[in-house]
């Protein structure tokens, strides 16, 4: 799913595009949701344990929908608007990437199947296939349109991709960040996206900010040759070439400045390039993609909640415990009414402070990823400075410094 | 290198016991004007700014400008530990990862060394513009204390309007209502009890009490506290810390619904 190592190749080449941020700091802001993406996270993590699933009394999956229903909640607690959108139809190049998923999908199905007893002891191994043999169907898609729609959340039908709608509202400014698990949106140029905003707040990740802005800025690379270095890495839409993962690519990249540079002067002998390359194909899905931008046809509103609606669907159909909807309901509309808190960057515009930091910068590690080599530097010249001291995220961040230099660092105890 | 002697050194204590309940991590600048704090609540929706000009420490050096990243609850237990009449030094080396709180008793006999990691904090540095107010109300900050606590125990919000008659603090909850009026009043024995209402403009705006009621931990640095509200602007409650500078909490109103519905957000 998504660009094949981007996360880290950001990590690696532009730390400073990425910013740990709190939950709560995005209150009162406008978030786009790639709701397929969330979908498929409920139904794997929500109530489920091996093959087993939360259902209805009818036997229905009802996890998908108590987790759309309890995150949702969350977010507008945390004063936030939500707004979801729906993937459309795929493209076809995406069809046979999916048709792809699909048969691995049967295979692993199949495998379980065939032979319970060899795989019965294995309960990680059938963890791990039933957790990829989670489809999102239609259904799971209209239960939680559905569900949406009663509580309130406007609800999006992308025309095609989820992901390219919500990087379009957000680039008009309609709102202010796009929340996904999948890197494409930065692809597709969504200005500002959010990762782990829907994970559950009991496993405590703060949400990673990426800016594509700081990004190019920090690659050095321009949009174009920014989509180039994701199909190089690997998406969605076709394969990538063998032997040329994200470094390699952004090293290329920078060398030749795009793809067709690159297959002119790249050595045919080491890397195999695929017959059919729909490289073209793909660049122009990523910089053009169906998009719908009539915000009259959009329609983004927050609405009060239909309360017997809710009950009628969650308790009734899909035998909810109704004490827990009658009180979600409650936190729904005291939420409503935080939403109307303002924010102060709405009346105060931020401005360069003029005062340098007494510690060093630029040490610090996001995602525990081995460090450029200048950030270490002057690490080590920092340890061997006269306070060796350290605040234990310091030291945590030290020795993850300490692992990626060949000596140099000074341990202490 | 950077050494600030403050001999009232009850007063940075008070001012860590006002801001660290809004704020958990800042960064604090020292310039040669002075020592001073900006940062905003997690949510963005208040912010703090702190000053405590040059002039007001005993002995102040800063060689060049210079921001500490400190985590506000550690530096509150290490200020604890500092008595209430003695005198405390900041003191920090270029490059280092650590600030010392040096306390030292008035009778000198008993001199205590705090260090404290200091941390790295990205935060945003707002440009708050210097405004013309609508209405400016100035009065006892224990008072003002009081309505802040009094209300919240009705409800969540506080509405301040200001008229020609006086400031009315109001507020309405599950229970009932409270509306407290309080009359511009400049005859009394001690100018500080004074309240004091200046208005351009009538004006009325919804706060939330959660806030105003952080920002009145402010209350033991002044005995007065002012009020600045505009229509369209956050309101700024300050505490004037005596000849040293002041200690400011802006916080964005609560805005009608539906307004904001339909515009786009930049």
């Amino acid at each position: 799913m998504g660009i094949k190592g981007l996360t880290k190749l950001l990590a690696d080449n532009a730390p400073k595009a990425m910013r740990e941020q709190k939950f709560e700091t995005y209150f009162g802001r406008k978030i786009a949701i790639d709701a397929s993406m969330s979908i498929y996270q409920f139904l794997i993590v929500v109530g489920r344990s091996g093959t087993e699933m939360l259902t209805n009394e009818a036997g229905e999956v009802t996890s998908h929908l108590q987790g759309m229903f309890s995150r949702t909640i969350r977010l507008l607690e945390a004063g936030m608007k939500p707004v979801y959108v729906f993937d459309g139809k795929p493209p076809d190049l995406k069809k046979q990437e999916l048709a792809k998923r699909f048969t691995q999908r049967g295979l692993m199905l199949l495998r379980i199947w065939k032979k319970p007893k060899r795989h019965a002891g294995d309960k990680e191994a059938i963890e791990k296939f039933s957790k990829r043999t989670v489809k999102v169907t239609k259904q799971h898609n209209d239960d939680c349109k559905r569900l949406l729609r009663l509580m309130g959340v406007p609800v999006i039908e992308a025309p095609s991709e989820a992901e390219a709608q919500c990087a379009a509202l957000c680039k008009s400014g309609q709102v202010y960040a796009v929340a996904s698990e999948d890197m494409d949106s930065l692809t597709f140029g969504a200005p500002r996206f959010l990762r782990h905003l829907m994970d559950p707040s009991s496993r405590k990740v703060p949400v990673m900010e990426f800016e594509i802005a700081k990004i190019l800025e920090e690659l050095n690379l321009t949009m174009d040759q920014f989509i180039d270095l994701c199909i190089l890495s690997g998406c969605d839409y076709c394969d990538s070439i063998r032997g040329i993962g994200g470094m390699t690519a952004l090293k290329l990249i920078r060398q030749h400045g795009s793809i067709e540079n690159i297959l002119e002067n790249i050595n045919k002998e080491r890397f195999q390039i695929p017959d059919d390359w729909p490289y073209q194909e793909a660049r122009r899905l990523f910089k053009e993609p169906l998009v719908c931008t009539d915000e009259e046809q959009l329609e983004i509103k927050w609405t009060a909640p239909d309360e017997e609606g809710l009950v009628t669907f969650l308790v009734n159909e899909n035998g909810f415990n109704s004490d827990r909807v009658t009180k979600a309901i409650e936190k729904i509309k005291a939420a409503k009414n935080k939403s109307t808190q303002g924010r102060l960057e709405s009346f105060f515009k931020p401005v360069p402070n003029t005062s340098a930091p007494i510690k060093r910068k630029g040490s610090k590690c996001v995602l525990r990823s081995p460090r450029p080599a200048t950030g270490n530097k002057m690490l080590s010249l920092q340890a061997c400075g006269s306070r060796p001291k350290e605040t234990p995220e310091n030291a945590a961040r030290g020795n993850a410094n300490k692992k990626s230099k060949a000596g140099g660092g000074r341990k202490r105890k | 290198m950077l050494e600030l002697r403050l001999v009232q050194g009850s007063l940075l204590k008070k001012v860590l016991e006002s801001v660290k309940d809004l704020v958990n991590d800042a960064n604090f600048d020292c310039s040669a004007t002075g020592f001073s704090l900006q940062a905003m609540d997690s949510s963005h929706v208040a912010l703090v700014a702190l000053l405590l000009r040059s002039e007001g420490f005993e002995h102040y050096r800063c060689d060049r400008n210079l921001s500490m990243g400190m985590n506000l609850n550690n530096m509150s237990k290490m200020l604890k530990c500092a008595g209430n009449d003695d005198i405390i030094t900041i003191k920090a080396d270029d490059g280092s990862d650590t600030v010392t709180f040096m306390f030292e008793s008035p009778t000198q006999d008993k001199i205590a060394d705090f260090e404290m990691k200091l941390m790295d904090i990205d935060s945003e540095h707002l440009g708050i513009p210097e405004a013309e107010y609508h209405a400016i109300v100035r009065m006892p900050s224990a008072e003002f204390a009081r309505i802040c606590k009094d209300l919240s125990s009705i409800g969540d919000t506080v509405v301040i309007s200001v008229t020609k008659e006086g400031v009315k603090f109001s507020t309405r909850g599950d229970i009932g209502t409270a509306n407290i009026v309080c009359r511009q009043n400049t005859t009394v024995d001690k100018p500080e009890e004074a309240t004091i209402v200046e208005m351009n403009e009538p004006v009325s705006l919804t706060f939330a009490l959660r806030y105003m009621n952080s920002f009145t931990k402010a209350t033991p640095l002044s005995n007065t506290v002012t009020i600045s509200l505009s229509s369209e602007l956050p309101v700024v409650v300050e505490y004037k810390i005596a000849e040293m500078g002041y200690i400011r909490f802006y916080l964005a109103p609560k805005i009608e619904e539906d307004e904001d519905e339909t515009k786009p957000q930049a």
